[in-house]
């Protein structure tokens, strides 16, 4: 049987061979951090709702990650952005419609202002009901 | 040979371990990316502990980028901070339009009453024009009290005051020594000008943030003394004890032509409100400032004005009436008076529709107050919430002349003793 010893020459073999795999697996890894790291990931425009059976005739829900309002009547679904059209604030869902908590412009269930100082109605968002029962809504 | 690689590929990865270890003690970036801008920034990395700004200005939609300027991305504090507007107060006068303007902010229109910037920056508190034209008057260095320098050079065409411009007040091209020491001595209370003592009873940000920033106990008499040195903050409910910082704090000696600060040391209210001299009604000292000078008064109209007495208006009978006229009343039809946005913005008030408010002969709603059914006024303090009921002068014992309506008229028989 040959000597198990390693010799001097095989362990600094090995030794240097591990030191720059680890380093280089270091150096690597940073790299890839450094190139895949996203400094403005890209705004979220489609949103999955779950099945459209979730949401009940007559219902009206607030998507707060959205943010909006999807309302589900006898005609369908729609969805209105609680986006406030004067500076981005996220309005308040109310019985009577929407009130920005910033700046206290007023919004009647349909979006369309009734006090300012927002100038344009609420945006009406697109929902599409996919083949298998899922809704998606649309904020672009 | 390969002793020495082996020790190079030890050294080069202990340099590899000592990068990650530093890296991972270093600040974790917290993104946030604002929905009026859109664009990622890393200033909650730092600063996630400071308190939202106001209703207003929720984080999450405005950001701090957008009002502060700064390098949004930067994680090194210097680096971050190299470009933020006005240090820590964007609302400083030579930065506030980068900082708070905008349509839709605080240089729009003045029919929509956003015109915020172009009323403070014209305004007699920002020029200071009065004080000027007055001392050169005296001192022969002009030969009227109009005025024609203020704190900084501005113009202002649509002015219908008759100034439509103030050249910069240099005290070193004035020719009299007095003008010169005033210059020097006494310009230390208008909104451009950092005060002298910082920290103390008179500290006070410059700019927008100099009245709604508040950096003084709201009340003297209060053991909370959480409300004092409150940084980022915005507020409309301003006590006393903010327009004291340059208010009421002493006087100026025109023979030194220096700032002789008041001697006394009040303990409660009444005598802290104004200075010994002066002679005032219980409501003077009980109210608030600003629950009775209007946003046009303290913030100006736009115009460019050579007095103070140019702009203040208000008087005892614009809530009170004469023995011959009840106080004038508006009954809100409109739903986008200015009324709901003031009390929205300072929430003490719950204003309906219909809803009958005093208003000023300028046609400024006093939204703090309103109409009750039995003919008498409630008045909410804007800073306490305190609920004041009173009277109309007509059908009370009053005996003014309806002609006398200066302050000093009704203090001949309402003036609190001290």
């Amino acid at each position: 049987m040959s000597d198990p010893q390693l010799s001097r020459r095989d362990f600094l073999k090995v030794t240097r061979t591990i030191l720059l795999t680890a380093s280089g697996l270091l150096g690597l890894g940073g790299l890839i951090r450094f190139l895949s790291y996203q400094s403005q990931p890209p705004a979220k425009i489609e949103f999955d709702l779950g099945l459209a059976s979730n949401y009940a005739p007559g219902s009206r829900t607030v998507l707060p990650d959205v943010p909006a309002l999807l309302i589900r009547t006898e005609m369908g679904f729609s969805a209105i952005s609680l986006v406030c059209t004067h500076l981005g604030c996220t309005v308040e869902s109310m019985p009577e419609g929407f009130s920005c908590p910033c700046h206290g412009s007023r919004f009647d269930s349909q979006g369309k202002v009734m006090r300012g100082p927002a100038a344009k109605p609420l945006i009406s968002l697109k929902v599409k009901t996919t083949e298998d029962g899922k809704l998606q809504l649309f904020t672009n | 040979m390969r002793r020495c690689i082996v020790i190079a590929s030890t050294l080069l990865l202990l340099t590899m371990l000592a990068i990650a270890w530093w890296e991972s003690r270093g600040v974790k970036p917290v993104a946030l990316t604002p929905s009026l801008t859109g664009k990622v920034e890393y200033c909650l990395s730092c600063h996630a502990d400071l308190p939202e700004i106001s209703k207003s200005h929720p984080i999450k939609t405005f950001g701090c980028v957008l009002c502060h300027g700064g390098e949004r991305l930067a994680m090194d504090a210097d680096l971050a901070h190299s470009t933020m507007r006005g240090g820590k107060n964007p609302a400083d006068f030579r930065v506030v339009e980068a900082s708070c303007g905008g349509a839709d902010c605080h240089s729009g229109t003045a029919q929509a009453q956003r015109d915020h910037i172009q009323r403070a920056t014209t305004s007699i508190q920002a020029t200071y024009a009065g004080a000027i034209a007055q001392i050169r008057f005296t001192y022969d260095a002009q030969t009227d009290l109009v005025a024609r320098l203020g704190t900084t050079a501005i113009q202002d065409s649509q002015s219908t005051s008759g100034i439509t411009s103030l050249a910069a007040f240099d005290p070193l091209q004035e020719s009299n020594p007095a003008v010169q020491a005033f210059g020097q001595n006494c310009l230390i209370c208008h909104l451009l000008v950092v005060p002298s003592q910082t920290g103390g009873r008179y500290d006070h940000f410059t700019g927008c943030a100099a009245c709604h920033t508040l950096t003084q106990v709201a009340n003297l008499t209060s053991t909370d003394t959480s409300t004092a040195t409150r940084v980022h903050q915005l507020t409309t409910a301003i006590s006393y004890t903010q327009c004291d910082t340059c208010h009421n704090r002493g006087n100026y000696d025109l023979r030194t032509m220096t700032f002789q600060p008041r001697l006394d040391n009040p303990t409660d209210r009444l005598h802290d409100y104004y200075q010994p001299i002066a002679q005032f009604t219980k409501c003077e000292y009980t109210l608030n400032c600003i629950d009775c000078h209007t946003r046009t008064e303290v913030m100006g109209d736009g115009n460019l004005y050579s007095s103070k007495f140019d702009i203040e208006y208000i008087r005892c009978k614009t809530c009170h009436g004469t023995l011959t006229e009840l106080p004038n009343i508006l009954t809100l039809t409109d739903p986008n008076d200015i009324a709901f946005r003031q009390a929205l913005l300072n929430p003490v008030v719950t204003l309906q529709p219909e809803d009958d408010l005093l208003v000023t002969e300028k046609g400024e709603p006093l939204w703090n107050t309103r109409l009750l059914p039995d003919g008498t006024y409630e008045l909410t303090g804007k800073s306490t919430g305190q609920v004041f009921q009173f009277k109309p002068v007509m059908g009370s014992g009053c005996e003014q002349d309806p002609e006398e309506q200066s302050s000093a008229a009704c203090h001949k028989c309402h003036a609190v003793q001290r």
